[in-house]
C-alpha cells in the first residue's frame, strides 16, 4: 500500500492526518486504517488523500473528509487538497494499527 | 457526491427531532400511567382493558413507532443510500400521527367496547398517517441501488404496519356496527402479532443487520442467517395471523409459533456473533441499553411459548404470563432498544446540524459530549432495577410490586427526558 512508501514530504502530511477523528469511536481516522494513499503533487501544488470509510452509507462519512480537507489546506496553504473517496480495497478491522485498537477498547 | 456517503442525503433535521421530543414525553405519560394500571395489570387476562389499551398504544405509537419514524428517516439514506423521498409527507405524517394517537389513546382510557366516534376520529387519523409514512419509506426504497436484505427487512415491516393498523381500526368499527364473525379477542391477537413481531421486529432486524456492525467494528457477518430468518418470521406470522381469524387450533398455532421463533432465534444467533467477533469490546450506554434489549428478548420468547402451549400445571396457578409476553417485548425488548439506540442516533443529528461544517476548523464536541453519560448511566440502572420488579409484581399478580417497579420506571423515564431534551436545545460550542 502507498502509505508503507511515503516521501519525507509526504511522512509529515500523513501524521497530520491522525488530528481528524472518527467521531462515533473517537479514533483518528489514520489508526482506523481509513488512509489509502497520500501524494503531494508539487508540479500541481496539489495533495491528494485517497481514503475509504469503515462503511459505505456511513453518516458521517463526509463530514470525516471535509474534516481531512480543512486540515490539509489550513497546515499547507499553498496546496489544494483533492481527498478521494474509494472502496476498493474494501476495509477490514484488519486495517486497523495497534495504537487504533488500544484507543478502540 | 461521491457514491456511499450519507450525509448530504441526510433530512432535515427539523423533520426528524420533534418525533424524538414526542416519543420522550410519550414514555413519560407511559410509566406514568404504569402507576394507575398496576389494579389492571393484576387482573388482566390478555390485553383487554381500556386503560391497558391507553397505556399499550401510547408505548407502541407515541414512544416507540415515534422515534423508529424519526430515526428511519436519519437511517433510510444510510441504509438504502438514497435520499428520503418527501420531507413534506414526513412532516404531513408527524402531525396526523401525533393528534390522531392522542385522540386514540384518550379515548381508549376510557372505552366501553361500543361505538366511539372519538376513536374512529383518532384511529382514521393514526391510518392516514401510516399510510402517507409508507408511500414515503416505499418510494424512498424504489430509488436504491442497493437491493440487500437490510432494506427487504424494512421494506416489508412498514407493510405490515400498513396492515396492523387497517386490522387496528377494522376492530374499532366492528364495536360499532359488528360486521365480522370472528372474535374480537382474536382479532385483538391477529393485531397485536402483526405489530409486534410483523412491523417492530422485522424493522430492529433490518436496522440492526445494517447498524451493528458500524457500532461494534465488525465485518463479515452470515447474512444468510438473516435471510432464513426473513422468510421464517414472515411464513410463521402469515400463518398465525391466517389461524387466529379463521382457523385458531392450537397445532397450527403452535406451528406458526415455532416459525417465528425460529426467525428470531437465527437473528440472535447473528447478533451473538457480530458481539463474539467485535473489536470495540467497551460497551458504550448505548449499546449496554440494547445489548439489555435483545436479553428482554430471549424473555419474550420463553413466555411466548408459555403462552402458546399453555402447560396445564401452570394455568392452574393463573399466573400473569400473557400480560408479561406483553410486557418484556414492549416495555422490554422495544423500549430497551429505543433507549440505547437514541444515543446512537439524536447526538449526531444535532452534532451534524452544529459542527458539520465546522470540524477540522476549531475545537468542536464529540456527539458523546451532547448529553450527560451520568445520567444515562442513571436510568440505565434504574431500569434495570425496575423491570424485573415488574416482571415479578405481574407475574404473581401484586399491585405494590407493581408500583414500585413503576416508581423505578418513571425515575428512568424522567432522566432519560432530561438527557433528551439536553441533546435538544444544544448550543453550538465551537473553540
Amino acid at each position: 500500500m502507498k502509505i508503507d512508501n511515503l516521501t519525507a514530504e509526504e511522512q509529515p502530511i500523513f501524521e497530520l492526518l491522525k488530528t481528524v477523528m472518527d467521531p462515533e469511536v473517537a479514533v483518528n481516522i489514520v489508526d482506523l486504517g481509513l488512509i489509502y494513499e497520500v501524494n503531494l503533487l508539487e508540479d500541481k501544488k496539489e495533495i491528494h488523500v485517497v481514503m475509504t470509510l469503515s462503511t459505505r452509507g456511513c453518516p458521517l462519512g463526509d463530514t470525516i473528509m471535509q474534516n481531512v480537507e480543512v486540515v490539509v489546506e489550513a497546515n499547507y496553504p499553498d496546496y489544494k487538497a483533492n481527498v478521494e473517496l474509494v472502496w476498493e480495497p474494501e476495509w477490514t478491522p484488519e486495517l486497523i494499527t495497534d495504537a487504533g485498537r488500544e484507543a478502540i477498547g | 457526491m461521491q457514491a456511499g456517503l450519507s450525509t448530504k442525503n441526510a433530512p432535515s433535521a427539523s423533520v426528524v427531532l420533534p418525533h424524538f421530543a414526542f416519543g420522550a414525553l410519550a414514555f413519560l405519560t407511559a410509566s406514568v400511567m404504569l402507576l394507575f394500571v398496576s389494579e389492571d395489570l393484576k387482573n388482566a387476562q390478555y390485553f383487554f382493558s381500556p386503560h391497558l389499551l391507553a397505556l399499550t398504544h401510547i408505548l407502541v405509537l407515541g414512544w416507540i413507532s415515534m422515534v423508529i419514524f424519526g430515526s428511519l428517516y436519519q437511517l433510510i439514506p444510510v441504509v438504502m443510500e438514497v435520499k428520503l423521498y418527501s420531507e413534506k409527507l414526513a412532516i404531513s405524517t408527524f402531525a396526523l400521527f401525533s393528534s390522531g394517537l392522542i385522540l386514540l389513546s384518550a379515548s381508549f382510557w376510557s372505552f366501553t367496547f361500543s361505538h366511539s366516534l372519538w376513536m374512529e376520529i383518532g384511529g382514521g387519523l393514526v391510518l392516514l398517517a401510516i399510510i402517507l409514512f409508507a408511500i414515503n419509506a416505499i418510494k424512498s426504497a424504489a430509488k436504491t441501488e442497493r437491493k440487500t436484505i437490510e432494506n427487504t427487512f424494512i421494506v416489508t415491516a412498514v407493510l405490515w404496519l400498513l396492515l396492523t393498523v387497517i386490522l387496528g381500526l377494522v376492530i374499532v368499527f366492528n364495536f360499532a356496527f359488528n360486521f365480522l364473525s370472528i372474535s374480537h379477542l382474536q382479532l385483538l391477537k391477529t393485531h397485536a402479532h402483526m405489530g409486534l413481531a410483523g412491523w417492530f421486529l422485522l424493522l430492529v432486524i433490518g436496522v440492526a443487520s445494517k447498524l451493528m456492525p458500524m457500532f461494534l467494528i465488525v465485518h463479515k457477518l452470515p447474512t444468510k442467517l438473516l435471510n432464513y430468518s426473513y422468510f421464517l418470521i414472515n411464513g410463521g406470522l402469515v400463518l398465525l395471523s391466517l389461524a387466529y381469524s379463521f382457523y385458531p387450533e392450537k397445532w397450527l398455532l403452535a406451528l406458526s409459533g415455532l416459525l417465528v421463533v425460529s426467525g428470531i432465534i437465527l437473528f440472535l444467533r447473528f447478533n451473538q456473533i457480530a458481539f463474539g467477533k467485535r473489536l470495540r469490546k467497551k460497551l458504550d450506554v448505548g449499546m449496554k441499553l440494547s445489548a439489555m434489549g435483545f436479553i428482554m428478548l430471549a424473555l419474550t420468547i420463553l413466555l411466548g411459548l408459555v403462552s402458546l402451549f399453555r402447560p396445564s400445571f401452570l394455568q392452574a396457578l393463573h399466573l400473569g404470563t400473557d400480560v408479561l409476553y406483553g410486557i418484556t417485548i414492549i416495555l422490554g425488548f422495544l423500549t430497551s432498544l429505543v433507549l440505547g439506540q437514541t444515543y446512537k442516533t439524536l447526538p449526531f443529528i444535532i452534532w451534524l446540524k452544529y459542527y458539520h461544517s465546522k470540524v477540522g476548523k476549531g475545537k468542536v464536541p464529540l456527539p458523546q459530549e451532547l448529553y450527560s453519560d451520568k445520567v444515562a448511566n442513571w436510568h440505565f440502572y434504574t431500569y434495570l432495577i425496575g423491570m424485573p420488579i415488574l416482571i415479578v409484581g405481574v407475574f404473581i399478580g401484586n399491585v405494590i410490586t407493581i408500583q414500585i417497579a413503576a416508581v423505578f420506571i418513571i425515575i428512568t423515564a424522567v432522566l432519560y427526558n432530561y438527557n433528551v431534551f439536553k441533546i435538544l436545545f444544544h448550543k453550538e460550542k465551537v473553540q
